[in-house]
């Protein structure tokens, strides 16, 4: 005797309702999207991957990375909300996992710690004439003595930096990049911004990168060296 | 209209800057700004810096990371 079990109507429309679903997920294809959404920020994940990594090779590895585990994440995403804000979760968690270790920071896992004291100052003692060409000075700096300062600076606080003043996220998104409450982000930011500062200032020192006062300015003899 | 001063407007410049006031302290620095030589010219070091940082930083992903990445991706089960 054999007992057979028949299959019910209704599980053989929802057989038919699945596969017609599945037709449908297949047309939006979360591959064609995500190329579409996510590749564009390619230059600008490669970007803070430079900063992050300092080489080439490491930032070509850590943004592909990024880019392979976004994908396999993409179904997680909600669609409407900040697309690259949620990339660069992935990229900052990735290098923490993967490339932090790899690397020598003297000031790891001790910096938020440091006073500010330790730091420097946190007013510039300058007059306005003295602030006007500090401005200009920073001004003239080439983009390579800029990117030695934020090298420079403990990584923490080079990313709080980035993430604002390149990217321009706001302190809510950095704090969720970072994980980091709303107030370490400024903290971090406030004490970056001004380590570069200063480092830029005795650059622009160093290389006599040094504007005359406004009132004096004409065409200096530009001696070409 | 009462001045908010040196010392609030110097204090919340790095938040004017990165445009996390309220309404109200964004109008407030304005203003003081407005009148201020002084906080002008630290502000104009922070807009400054932020440019700076900003264009020095700028890079185009190497041609053959891009075509890796999607190389990796097209092997990739959706």
């Amino acid at each position: 005797m054999t007992l057979v079990c028949p299959v019910p109507e209704s599980e053989v429309l929802s057989d038919l309702e699945l596969s017609l679903m599945t037709e449908t997920t297949e047309q939006e294809d979360p591959r064609a999207l995500f190329e579409s959404q996510a590749i564009p920020y390619m230059d600008q994940l490669y970007a803070a991957a430079m900063r992050l990594t300092r080489n080439p090779s490491d930032a070509a590895d850590l943004v592909q990375e990024t880019f392979i585990k976004a994908f396999q994440a993409f179904g997680q995403f909600q669609q409407g909300t900040n697309l690259k804000a949620w990339l660069y979760r992935i990229q900052t968690n990735t290098f923490i996992n993967n490339y932090r270790k790899k690397q020598r920071d003297p000031y790891q896992g001790t910096i938020d710690d440091l006073e500010d004291w330790q730091i420097g100052g946190a007013e510039s003692a300058t007059a306005t004439s003295g602030r006007s060409a500090e401005a200009e000075a920073i001004d003239h700096l080439p983009d390579s003595a800029v990117k030695d300062a934020l090298q420079a600076i403990p990584e923490d606080f080079r990313m709080a930096v980035y993430f604002a003043d390149v990217e321009g996220f706001s302190y809510q998104e950095i704090a969720d990049i970072m994980k980091t409450p709303v107030g370490t982000v400024m903290s971090r930011l406030h004490r970056g911004r001004r380590m570069l500062r200063d480092l830029l200032a005795d650059y622009a020192k160093e290389r006599g990168i040094a504007t005359p006062p406004p009132a004096k300015r004409q065409q200096v003899s530009g001696s070409t060296k | 209209m009462t001045d908010c001063g040196c010392d609030k407007a110097k204090a919340e410049l790095e938040e004017y800057l990165h445009r996390e006031l309220s309404d109200e302290n964004f109008k407030d620095i304005t203003e003081h700004l407005a009148h201020c030589e002084s906080c002008t010219s630290e502000h104009l070091i922070g807009l400054t810096l932020t440019n700076k940082v900003r264009s020095a930083c700028q890079e185009k992903a190497p041609e053959a990371l891009r075509s890796a990445v999607l190389g990796r991706l097209s092997e990739l089960k959706a």
